[in-house]
């Protein structure tokens, strides 16, 4: 009874473009399908932790040996297509005879019961049991089926399509719903019945996070239109986002990913269990320098994410801080209507001035971020532009009368993120994108001078709009040196200006330098080649 | 086979050349004598001295260029001699007029399919079975994902479409010439309030109604029409009216895309169309396989799109001589 269904859904989200209608679409799906198939619906759509149950390469292996078809085709046609599922979807309706007896099939027994015997199976049974699989289902089911076997359900609907839906049809607030869909996800009856519940239970709040405010960009109309002193200004830190939870005897870490970092950052967790009030922070995690008394950059503190959990030498080597901007709840009081001055005078009386042991030795992990001293617009600019030399991104800049809202409210918060670094690069090699990019080149590395050789320096898949990608795309096809696979080398004679927000030393790359987030800001196409940078810049532009 | 002597027909920067009888097929620029497969514009360049096609192909460019073109039009099956070579012109099943090419030098055949379709079409003539011993074929789509479900089955499709959407116009694009007139022919008016046409695709529809084409009733869609009481309704327009300054004209609209490619969901994603119907007027993976098979030719080359695939396909499978068009000298 549905996995025909489902796949009738995907099809309707999938050919309609339109937000309202796709919402439409998914409460009337979730109205007339059993609670079992709607939760296993949810958790598909949302893609979370989808199970793989066979990998996209092994599925192609698995067809060529079936159906006898050259595997070099097979990947050529992957390539065309850039989805392992949609390609032996489309390589089957060849193959398969709509008289054969088609089984319909929950999706709680396929996922649950059918699929997971695949882990037990040897290659050849394996295979096997794929083919009577593909055989079962309808050629209208296999992207669907192929999809939920490569676990990557990823259809253009977004958690806040799912989240809007079930809002809809329970009438209940979205960020209620959004709060009951963060953290695990079990895919069971119960699950749903939570989901849907329109009673608000009170514990579902205990380990739960709030859902976060985020910040707008800077929009300097503010600057005409509303007072200063309307404002606090604070450093923009450019470290992971997240809230730390502390209700009873229970402590949460999660990051605005909605993940769960307790067993990452072990040294947060046994401090924070020394407080002795209960609340939930809003704030960032830092690798801290002492000496400068300032963030270390970020590319530490990725190495601290990279690790379940840390050895005490590490936790030595790379000390994380929490830096606390606000505080959404304080002993069970959800306090994010209170507006933000009133937040903000909670937090600095409360939150250090109740703990149990020594203070400095807390104050070293969990620190409350300053407000910044700021006067005019002036002093505003100034702030941002020496906010690189103490390693943040920028200024946030908050309505002291705000509420602490979901999502990103017009008004409330503003990020005034520094000017990017920017350097010109040559375009020497593309490669295509993925998914619905598949046959375009649309990645593409870029090289700087050094001495009279160019040099890669960054990678860039991002920045141009849809006309320019066509017509670079029609260019590199032109254009093309050499393949190597899917990469082509291309003549050098593009010039783009490539922006970055952070540049530094790197032995792992050719260049010696790397960059964070490089994007492309614009096509030079005043330049030519001879114009682009050097090396010798790019070196000058990290700081010691 | 190949051996040093040059080939009865090469490829050049123009297109496809037969030096012998000095004549050029589908040239991409203006040439002294061209003949020509079929009236798309990606097939023909403006401005040659002489024209030889169908006659349908011959009505066909005369409404894109006006009279004063100097046309010769041939009947299927009949020859024409030139340098004393034999040309001869045969249904390719593309669209109305569609001309595949055969070519005689003595005993040598030569055909060039120019663009075919092996699924029926009830507004041109079937795809004509040829042997030759040159093929020149095409292979736009000659990959094994490119498989077309029946036309039935597509305008099913398309019906269940306009009819799901009660609220909104449903804007259909598809090439003017060719796929609207099929597209036409099959689409059952009683299951549509209205179906309204582009005054591009009326005017190719009242060519193919000339040739006895019939079934081609729609209205025509003008600017000037009340478009929001379109809903319901299906309305066929080339895809040069998808902007978005054209379609925010309409309250409530959807988009769909009528063409082989949209059996890739990343080209449809990317074209912006809410609904893509793959049919297509070229031959898929299996129609090309057939074709060449059919054809029984010593030497094949494809023309267009992927036809290193096919190629190495055949010649591994198969032992073909088989190559892309690119390498005839």
């Amino acid at each position: 009874m549905s996995l025909n269904k489902f796949s009738k859904l995907f099809e309707e989200l999938d050919s309609n473009n339109s937000t309202n209608k796709k919402v439409n679409a998914l409460t009337k799906y979730f109205k007339e399908n059993s609670n079992l198939d709607n939760i296993w619906t949810i958790y598909l759509l949302i893609g979370k932790r989808n199970k793989r149950f066979i990998s996209g390469k092994s599925l192609r292996e698995y067809y060529a040996d079936i159906y006898k078809m050259p595997t070099w085709l097979i990947e050529t046609c992957y390539a065309k297509v850039g989805d392992s599922a949609e390609v032996i979807s489309l390589l089957l309706q060849d193959k398969l005879l709509e008289k054969d007896i088609k089984e319909d099939i929950s999706l709680d027994q396929l996922i649950n019961k059918i699929l997971p015997k695949l882990y037990k199976l040897d290659e050849n049974k394996k295979k096997s049991y794929i083919k009577l699989l593909w055989e079962k289902n309808t050629k209208d089911n296999q992207l669907v089926f192929n999809k939920i076997l490569t676990g990557t359900f990823r259809i253009g609907v977004s958690k806040g399509l799912v989240i809007k839906a079930i809002s809809n049809m329970i009438k209940i607030d979205e960020s209620i719903i959004l709060h009951r869909l963060m953290g695990d996800f079990e895919p069971n009856e119960e699950t749903y019945m939570f989901l849907i519940n329109q009673k608000l239970e009170l514990k579902e709040l205990d380990y739960k996070p709030y859902p976060f405010q985020l910040a707008n960009t800077f929009d300097e109309k503010i600057k005409e239109t509303t007072l200063i002193n309307e404002y606090q200004f604070e450093s923009k830190w450019d470290g992971i986002r997240s809230q730390i939870i502390k209700r009873s005897n229970n402590i949460s870490i999660w990051t605005r990913g909605e993940e769960l970092v307790n067993k990452t950052f072990p040294e947060l967790l046994k401090i924070i269990s020394n407080f002795k009030n209960d609340f939930v922070l809003d704030g960032e995690i830092l690798i801290w320098d002492e000496k400068k008394n300032c963030p270390k950059d970020f590319s530490q503190l990725q190495k601290r994410l990279g690790r379940k959990s840390p050895s005490i030498k590490i936790q030595k080597d790379l000390p994380v801080v929490f830096i606390a901007y606000d505080i959404l709840e304080i002993n069970g009081n959800d306090i994010r209507s209170k507006t933000l001055s009133e937040r903000r005078n909670i937090l600095e009386e409360k939150l250090l001035n109740s703990i149990s042991k020594d203070p400095s030795i807390i104050s070293e992990k969990i620190k409350i971020t300053k407000l910044l001293k700021i006067n005019n617009w002036d002093d505003v600019e100034e702030a941002k532009n020496s906010s690189r030399e103490i390693n943040t991104e920028g200024l946030v800049i908050k309505n002291k009368n705000s509420k602490y809202l979901p999502g990103r409210k017009r008004g409330s918060w503003w990020k005034y993120k520094i000017d990017p670094m920017q350097l010109d690069g040559v375009l020497i090699y593309a490669r295509p994108g993925s998914g619905k990019r598949a046959d375009l080149y649309t990645d593409y590395s870029f090289a700087i001078w050094k001495n009279n050789e160019l040099i890669k320096f960054a990678n860039a898949y991002s920045g141009l709009n849809n006309e320019e990608i066509r017509e670079l795309d029609k260019w590199i096809r032109k254009n093309t040196l050499e393949r190597y696979g899917p990469v082509r080398s291309v003549k050098p004679e593009l010039v783009f200006e490539i922006s970055f927000d952070n540049i530094q030393i790197s032995k792992r790359h050719k260049a010696g330098i790397a960059l964070r987030f490089p994007r492309i800001t614009k096509w030079r196409k005043d330049k030519n080649i001879m114009d682009a940078d050097n090396l010798e810049n790019a070196i000058k532009m990290i700081k010691n | 086979m190949v051996n040093s002597k040059q080939n009865l027909i090469t490829q050049k920067s123009k297109g496809l050349y037969c030096e012998s009888a000095n004549i050029w097929i589908d040239p991409y620029k203006p040439v002294e004598k061209a003949i020509i497969s079929h009236a798309h514009s990606d097939h023909f360049s403006k401005g040659c001295g002489e024209y030889i096609c169908s006659i349908e192909t011959g009505f066909l460019l005369r409404k894109r260029f006006g009279n004063n073109i100097n046309l010769k039009v041939i009947d299927y099956d009949k020859k024409l001699l030139i340098n004393g070579i034999n040309f001869s012109l045969h249904p390719s099943g593309h669209i109305l007029g569609s001309s595949q090419i055969k070519i005689m030098a003595g005993s040598e055949k030569w055909l060039i399919t120019g663009d075919l379709k092996r699924q029926k079409d009830n507004t041109c003539e079937s795809y004509e079975r040829i042997k030759s011993d040159f093929l020149i074929c095409e292979s736009t789509f000659g990959l094994p994902i490119f498989n077309w479900e029946s036309t039935d089955k597509i305008i099913d499709d398309i019906t269940n479409w306009v009819s799901q959407s009660e609220d909104s116009t449903s804007i259909l694009f598809c090439y003017s010439l060719g796929k609207a007139q099929r597209l036409l022919s099959h689409l059952n008016s009683k299951n549509f309030k209205n179906i309204y046409v582009h005054k591009s695709i009326k005017k190719m529809n009242l060519i193919y109604k000339k040739f006895g084409v019939e079934h081609l009733e729609a209205k025509i869609f003008d600017n000037d029409l009340e478009i929001n009481n379109l809903k319901n309704n299906l309305l066929l327009l080339p895809l040069s009216l998808n902007n978005k300054n054209f379609l925010k004209k309409f309250k409530k609209v959807k988009t769909g895309f009528a063409s082989g490619w949209m059996s890739i969901r990343a080209l449809k994603k990317r074209s912006g169309f809410d609904k893509g119907f793959a049919i297509s007027d070229h031959a898929d993976w299996n129609g090309l396989i057939k074709t060449i098979k059919e054809s029984k030719a010593k030497n094949i080359f494809l023309n267009h799109g992927d036809g290193e695939s096919l190629a190495k396909f055949l010649r591994d499978k198969e032992d073909f001589n088989i190559k892309q068009l690119k390498e005839i000298k």
